[in-house]
């Protein structure tokens, strides 16, 4: 047994690769690939959840999900990772669902539909604000629930790129999220009131005077527009409601670049119950001119007692918190707040349930932390591919690869008429595929399978080098390094599946020499080299030409071209190295052990005669 | 003496050193294919939307919908479209180039504002100054990758007739393939490079094995023998990976497999030549030029 541990360690890795593809644990129904914003679930089921029951009966497929939720109206319920959920539906479930993975490769954007866009910041950037600006487009999409969004900072000799891979989720989605500029802004509502046409607006010590015409309304002595805006002690203000005694000037207090921190901890970050309200409140750092705006801002405004809770507040005077110009929040000021140079205010609001609350502060949170996005980007590069057409595009790769595969069997055993030969070649071919696609795959348990092979590998290799002496440099890299291997994963993406017919097709290429080099020849009148020998010249080429292969595709890896072929070229290197360090040893040590099975049997066939 | 260099193929003697002229005549026929489309197009090579930067359109309908009517509905508002049917996957529909900074959104709505019934489409853009720096660093990858397979060839052979040898084949391998390219049609994508740089790969493969098997001691004598066993593992290793490229093109499969295997069909037909007629020719040359027969 041992004598064919070269074949031993093949079988345990095409083991590791069969467990590392296929175990997972087994669940039913349809993944969650993304909720709506208006959708009754939106915030609360999200991207990646498994929906196992729609309104008491099991969901199997996306297709019966797409045909029997999208229709309904009314109550809904539903069940996802175990927990049930009920939604009132006004207008559309907003749900939309992928069938579940059923093995533990990851098939890409290309095979499973989604969008990728490349975007490239408009002025200089180093790797530091792609990270910030990734950061922020990743605060962002968490507003979504989306996990599946994928960013990858890209350099190239050009300067930084930064890819967005957003895998089975609409256009839309990832349209808000580049759409939305982030630009964060706090305007605070600063009321003036008006007597006989005449009014002051206080800020800080200062005092301007505001007068009232019939049409017009002047502040210190400038005419202002309906909605127009102007500037006092470099505080933008905006002209806003104005009624019979009454001024409401909205004064941009905060922008994105003023918010310094976001208390997240309990002590400056909570939710508690507040009469049949849900309370929430969280603490937020501002600089230093921020606050004086504040105080400017918020000096000489009255207060008013709210009826309900007996607090003081600011009469008129609120904080709305916009993002991209759109109104997110509305918060009454204490009146303990007031005038003053407040560097942390606290954000506050409630809502009914304790979810909506909860999910009301998460939202103010992120939106106050991804802020502005430091660079403004450019769309380098979209492709969106509808996932019908990538569904088709794996039927018709696995029948390519079938064909294909066909043709090269047929052909191998038209050239050899040998089974012994046609036969290890074609499995050792298929061998090869699982490998790769093991390789690939990310299942819960890729690192205790691939550390698994790992220890068995040494366990065959040391026993092989104690017992048999045998042992050579290409089997120890094999067995350590094919293992290390597992552990990474990539997408199974059109690219990746010309390489792996790439590699296979090397791989048959270097058999081929193998098989020559060892049975193949005819016109052998000596025989002055043994098996071994043979073999480890067949092994010179193999080893050349794979190196020669490899260094010729590493330069992709390494230029910007190279984020669209990552596929190919990472599947071809490492189906040639599994292929040289593993599998092509495993093939010569069949053919010889066929040969040498076929010299003893000539023997024993002589016997009788002699 | 005079027949030193004859060899006897199917009862045609000639000198084995003519076979040569093909390949060399082959590649002045790509390099001139070239020249010609460049000085036709302005450009050298017939690139992708990736590499040119564009929009590509992949609208699937329910019916099939003429390629006039796109045109007809599109009209002059998109700049220079062209459009084309889609063939495969059971299913009807066209292809539309479009101009990188073409609206793409609007013309699928134009589309369908025209009754076009679209069950669901793609879209593949690419920016031009992106596709800028993808195209110079696909040049930049092949000169590297050849490079690198120089580096190799040298210090694995460590002798300099053989190693140019490889070299020029696997070089003219290269040169050929992308003059045919031209000729039959298949763009210069990013999975075409891929394919490109993997051909290096597979015609680097024979070439070693060729020269590894003349001359390395083996227990077959005579070049002649030597030359004619190698070229039985060599055609079967080309042989099959034609076949797997043809089976790849007969199936309608996405435009990266397609290329990817165009490019390899091309290529290896074109390894056979350069690997048979260029790299042996001169290999045999070489030895028996030193007395090895």
């Amino acid at each position: 047994m041992l004598k064919y541990w070269r074949i031993l360690l093949l079988f345990i890795v095409i083991t590791g690769a069969v467990l590392a593809i296929g175990l997972k644990p087994r669940v039913h129904g349809v993944e969650v690939a993304y909720v709506t914003r208006d959708s009754p679930a939106s915030g609360i089921l999200k991207q990646g959840m498994v929906i196992s029951e729609l309104n008491g009966h099991a969901v199997s497929s996306a297709q019966q999900w797409d045909s029997e939720a999208m229709s309904l109206r009314g109550p809904v319920s539903l069940v996802a990772d175990g927990v049930a959920y009920d939604f009132t539906v006004n207008d559309s479930i907003g749900i939309e669902t992928e069938d579940l993975q059923s093995t533990n490769l990851e098939f890409g954007l290309d095979l499973r539909g989604g969008t990728r866009i490349i975007l490239k910041p408009r002025e200089n950037a180093t790797r530091a604000t792609i990270e910030q600006v990734i950061g922020t487009l990743q605060t962002r999409i968490n507003m979504y629930g989306l996990k599946e969004i994928k960013f990858f900072p890209v350099e190239s000799p050009d300067g930084w790129y930064i890819q967005i891979e957003a895998t089975g989720v609409g256009r839309d989605v990832v349209d808000e999220l580049l759409s939305s500029k982030g630009s964060f802004e706090a305007k605070v509502s600063k009321p003036v009131d008006i007597r006989n046409g005449r009014g002051t607006m206080q800020l800080g010590q200062n005092t301007y005077p505001v007068e009232v015409t019939n049409e017009t309304v002047r502040v210190n002595g400038q005419d202002i527009p309906a909605n127009g805006s102007f500037q006092l002690e470099g505080i933008d203000f905006q002209l806003g409601n104005t009624s019979a005694g009454k001024v409401i000037f909205m004064a941009t207090v905060y922008r994105g670049n003023d918010i310094e921190n976001i208390y997240t901890d309990p002590q400056h970050s909570s939710l508690v119950p507040y009469g049949n309200y849900y309370k929430f409140y969280f603490t937020v750092l501002v600089s230093s001119q921020g606050a004086e705006r504040f105080a400017k801002v918020t000096s000489g405004v009255p207060s008013q007692m709210d009826l309900n809770s007996g607090e003081y507040y600011l009469k008129d005077c609120e904080i709305f918190l916009y993002l991209d110009n759109e109104l997110q929040s509305n918060l009454r000021i204490a009146s303990s707040l007031g005038g003053k140079a407040y560097s942390t205010p606290q954000i506050e609001g409630s809502r009914e349930t304790r979810d909506d609350a909860a999910q009301e502060k998460m939202k103010l949170q992120t939106i106050l932390r991804s802020g502005a996005l430091p660079v403004s980007l450019e769309t380098s590069s979209i492709a969106i591919i509808s996932p019908t057409l990538g569904s088709n595009f794996i039927q018709a790769a696995m029948l390519a690869a079938l064909v294909a595969g066909a043709v090269v069997i047929t052909i191998v055993f038209v050239r050899y008429r040998k089974f012994k030969v046609a036969v290890p070649l074609v499995l050792i071919g298929l061998s090869e595929i699982i490998i790769v696609l093991g390789i690939s795959a990310s299942g819960p348990y890729d690192t205790a399978i691939w550390m698994s092979v790992l220890v068995a590998n040494l366990l065959v290799i040391i026993l092989a080098w104690w017992k048999l002496h045998e042992s050579d440099l290409s089997a120890w890299a094999g067995a350590m390094l094919v293992p290390i291997l597992g552990l990474l994963s990539w997408n199974t993406d059109l690219p990746a599946i010309g390489g792996l017919i790439a590699a296979i097709g090397t791989g048959v290429d270097q058999m081929i020499i193998i098989a020559d080099e060892t049975v193949g020849g005819k016109n052998i009148t000596r025989k002055i080299y043994s098996i071994k020998e043979k073999i480890g010249r067949a092994f010179f080429i193999v080893f050349t030409a794979a190196a020669t292969n490899i260094s010729s595709l590493l330069p992709m890896l390494f230029v910007a071209a190279g984020i669209f072929m990552r596929g190919f070229v990472i599947t071809t290197i490492v189906g040639i190295l599994t292929g040289i360090l593993i599998t092509r040893p495993a093939y010569a040590k069949l053919i010889e052990a066929g040969t040498e099975h076929e010299h003893s049997k000539k023997q024993d066939n002589k016997q009788p005669q002699s | 003496m005079a027949d030193k260099h004859k060899i006897n193929v199917f009862g045609l003697k000639f000198d084995y050193r003519l076979l040569i002229i093909i390949p060399i005549a082959l590649t002045i026929f790509a390099i001139a294919v070239l020249v010609n489309q460049y000085l036709t197009t302005g450009e050298w090579f017939n690139r992708s939307i990736e590499l040119r930067g564009g929009t590509l359109l992949t609208i699937k309908t329910d019916k099939e919908v003429p390629v006039a009517t796109v045109e007809q509905i599109l009209g002059g508002e998109f700049g220079s479209i062209s459009v084309r049917g889609l063939r495969g996957f059971g299913e009807q529909g066209v292809l539309i180039s479009l101009d990188a900074s073409a609206d793409y959104s609007r013309a699928v709505e134009r589309l369908s504002a025209g009754g076009i019934n679209i069950t669901s489409y793609s879209i593949e853009n690419v920016g031009s100054s992106l596709s800028s720096v993808f195209w110079s660093q696909a040049q930049v990858a092949i000169i590297i990758a050849f490079v690198l397979m120089t580096i190799i060839t040298f210090v694995v052979f460590r002798n300099f007739v053989p190693s140019v040898a490889v070299i020029a084949s696997a070089a003219s391998d290269i040169v050929v393939t992308v003059g045919l390219m031209q000729v039959f049609g298949v763009e210069f994508s990013l999975a075409s490079l891929g394919a490109l740089l993997m051909l290096i790969g597979y015609s680097v493969d024979t070439d070693i094995m060729l020269t590894t098997r003349l001359l390395k001691e083996s227990e077959i004598t005579g070049l002649g023998e030597k030359i004619k066993e190698a070229l039985k593992t060599g055609l079967s290793m080309t042989l099959t990976s034609i076949g797997a490229a043809l089976a790849l093109l007969i199936i309608p499969l996405p435009q990266v497999l397609v290329d990817i295997a165009s490019v390899l069909l091309i290529g290896l037909v074109i390894d056979i030549i350069n690997t048979w007629l260029m790299n042996s020719v001169m290999l045999r040359w070489y030895l028996e030029s030193k007395g090895v027969s």
